[in-house]
């Protein structure tokens, strides 16, 4: 008989626990637009200022680990062996394989999400395991894994922190590395006592308690473990997790099967790479000198080991990431996914994770999601950019994203895919402003129209016409003269 | 189903983009975790270790039994598990364990049952290797397992003078990793999030409480 949520931990979780309150549509891109979604995390002032701060503190943080050290040589060695790794990617990645199955592995292909989400599901109807757990994985939120495996009857259990108050919430991530950024700890008091059925206290630490009693239980009656991966070591076969509270390891160590799926761009040549890629992962990520837990591992448990999966799988995942490869976008497959880029933005900065509106949020997530989801879907988030270049900055591969930005503008706007009235405005904007009276006339106009809907010099929330634009912000209406 | 060859096939058809070549030893970057010039190994150890909040002891040889003990009975740990690779220090700890009115069992007889290993209030373990510059000790299945090392909310590591590499690049490109089995892992300090906050809590999954114990060369 299979075991029942109610085994896991004391109190048993009310029925639906990890049912989201408001179902966000499992498979798909969110159908609202840019605009809808940072309005709302833009009316949570809570959100908006937590952002502000955890982006501040991350982005402090990476500047110091860097002081002293010759910083852009090291991202420049880094970019050399993603761009050298993605210019060889289907050698590197049938080196892997070899490796991999020389020691155990096996290794299974997914082309596209939907094939993902089957081979998952496939190994968890023939290994017969009805509970997972699960350590942080973007490529799982890519293909929406959670939710295929739900629907075959199988609990799942986020272990990362963050993660599962996101799965208990029914929220997606805000931040590729830190999930419930957006959250506040009342929000966490409040969803943690539910689900233990009495008050717990409001302090970090016993909710932290709380949730490492809750995930202990999984870890020692989970079936599976199912991870991501950070690289891909082609010359050993080895796939590399890094985490900082234990949980990727634990992931691979107590379960009878380990599951890994991994986008086929993490692949990286040596061991020896790491030495200049960790650093920077981490660094940049969250400003450590290097993540708590860093775990190599090369197939199932081998015999005379005290512990380990009886198998492991690992399911590649190219779902729109050969596409790329050798084109004008072929770069946005160097991303390690630190996540620093998100932290300087001062578009994410502002609207936070969710208004991305699906996996990656930022500068990276503007990239990646219209590219791997379509202009349809993703396209105007290459607008929801200010061009400023502060994520090349930071980039600790030196991902030219300002340049991608750029580049699926324009690749929007030769498709077609901007209104008409858009275009209109552009062509007539262009006239008057290459015309000297005509430009003056036009800030003449301007200015005048400012001062008579504005209020003792500043153009408040309430102006009427503007609302849009003064909705989150005041602006103070220019002299005549300065 | 997608299998290895159309897979492949799949992207061997894309164009190739430009290949900056791979680096080779002699342009070998430096990476920020390598000693600094006359810096001895233990010394550094110890500074990047505490520097993440491990708990660091330096000891002589007799003095592992009684240090680790001492660790493990001050953090009122009962249940304790010794892994295979403690080896030429697990005779003397268990003893001083054993006089101290602690449990002892092997690891591996520990991790036969994952309840009984989810139940051990500490684990002590010895290394493959310790990395200087990054504070972190190197773990293998073949030794302290996969979970050895992190199952428990205490962990004592005693690390060999001369097991100490001075940064990644010694690590990766030494011969030590060899010998580990299905898994090497590094661990720097005690289990951690932020996620709450951004509130600094140790001891989410793996132990809060993490001490290295450095044996100087005879």
């Amino acid at each position: 008989m299979s075991a029942t949520r109610e085994d896991v931990g004391g109190t048993p979780l009310p029925p639906g626990w990890a049912q989201p309150a408001h179902q966000p549509d499992a498979f798909e891109i969110s159908t609202t637009t840019f605009e809808q979604r940072a309005t709302e995390t833009m009316a949570r002032p809570f959100a908006r200022r937590a952002i502000a701060n955890a982006t501040d503190h991350a982005a402090a943080l990476t500047t110091a680990r860097f002081v002293g050290i010759d910083h852009d040589a090291l991202r420049d060695k880094a970019r050399q062996i993603r761009a050298h790794a993605i210019a060889n990617l289907p050698d590197y990645l049938d080196q892997w394989i070899d490796a991999a199955e020389a020691h155990g592995t096996i290794v299974h292909y997914a082309a596209d999400e939907s094939e993902a989400r089957r081979i998952v599901a496939q190994i968890c109807r023939d290994e017969a395991v009805t509970r997972v757990v699960k350590s942080k994985s973007m490529a799982s939120e890519e293909v929406s894994l959670n939710s295929a495996l739900e629907a075959i009857g199988i609990d799942i259990y986020e272990t990362d922190l963050g993660e599962f108050v996101v799965q208990a919430m029914g929220d997606r991530p805000g931040h590729v590395i830190a999930p419930i950024l957006h959250r506040t700890k009342d929000e966490v008091h409040a969803l943690f006592s539910t689900m233990a059925g009495r008050e717990l206290p409001n302090e970090a630490e016993a909710l932290t308690a709380f949730a490492r009693d809750r995930l202990r239980h999984a870890f020692l009656t989970a079936d599976a473990g199912i991870s991501g991966g950070n690289f891909l070591i082609a010359e050993t076969g080895e796939v590399l997790l890094v985490t900082n509270e234990g949980n990727g390891r634990l992931t691979t160590a107590l379960p009878k099967i380990h599951i890994a799926l991994v986008g086929i761009e993490k692949i990286v040549p040596r061991r020896r790479d790491l030495a200049v890629l960790l650093p920077l992962l981490t660094g940049h990520g969250t400003g450590q000198q290097i993540t708590t837990y860093v775990t190599m591992v090369a197939g199932p448990r081998r015999e005379q080991e005290p512990d380990g999966p009886e198998r492991m799988h690992v399911v590649l995942l190219d779902a729109g990431r050969s596409a790329l490869l050798g084109g004008e976008f072929e770069e946005a497959l160097h991303c390690i996914r630190c996540g620093a880029c998100q932290n300087v933005c001062p578009v994410y900065r502002q609207v936070g994770g969710h208004a991305y509106g699906w996996v990656y949020g930022g500068p990276i997530g503007a990239v990646l999601t219209p590219l791997f989801r379509g202009q349809v879907e993703g396209g105007e988030l290459a607008h929801a950019t200010t061009l400023c270049g502060a994520c090349d900055d930071v980039c600790p591969v030196k991902i030219p994203l300002h340049d991608l930005l750029l580049g699926l503008r324009r690749r929007r706007d030769e498709e077609g895919c901007v209104p008409r009235s858009e275009q209109l405005a552009f062509a007539l904007w262009g006239q008057v402003w290459s015309r000297p009276l005509l430009y003056r006339a036009s800030t003449a106009v301007a200015r005048g129209s400012l001062r008579v809907i504005a209020r003792d010099g500043v153009l408040s929330a309430k102006a009427p016409l503007l609302r849009r634009w003064t909705a989150g912000r005041d602006l103070v209406v220019g002299r005549r003269r300065s | 189903m997608t299998d290895r060859a159309s897979f492949l096939a799949a992207i061997r058809s894309t164009p190739r983009g430009s290949d900056p070549g791979l680096l080779d030893r002699s342009v070998a970057p430096d990476a920020p975790t390598q000693l600094r010039d006359g810096e001895h190994r233990a010394d550094r150890l110890q500074a990047e270790a505490e520097s993440v909040s491990t708990v660091v002891h330096r000891v002589v040889a007799t003095e592992v039994g009684a240090t680790v003990v001492g660790v493990l009975v001050a953090a009122g740990a009962q249940r304790i598990a010794l892994t295979e690779d403690l080896a030429p220090f697990a005779d003397a700890v268990r003893e001083a364990a054993t006089t101290a009115g602690l449990s002892v069992v092997g690891y591996a007889e520990a991790a036969s049952k994952r309840a009984q290993a989810g139940a051990l209030d500490a684990t002590v373990t010895g290394c493959l290797a310790a990395v200087a510059a990054t504070g972190s000790i190197v773990t293998a299945a073949s030794g302290a397992g996969r979970a050895g090392a992190l199952i428990a909310p205490n962990h004592v590591c005693v690390v060999r003078d001369d097991q100490i590499v001075d940064g990644l690049h010694e690590l990766f490109d030494g011969d030590v990793l060899a010998e580990a089995g299905s898994i090497f892992a590094l661990q720097s300090g005690p289990s951690r999030s932020a996620d709450i906050e951004k509130v600094l809590i140790l001891g989410v999954h793996g132990p809060g409480n993490a001490h290295v114990v450095i044996v100087a060369p005879d």
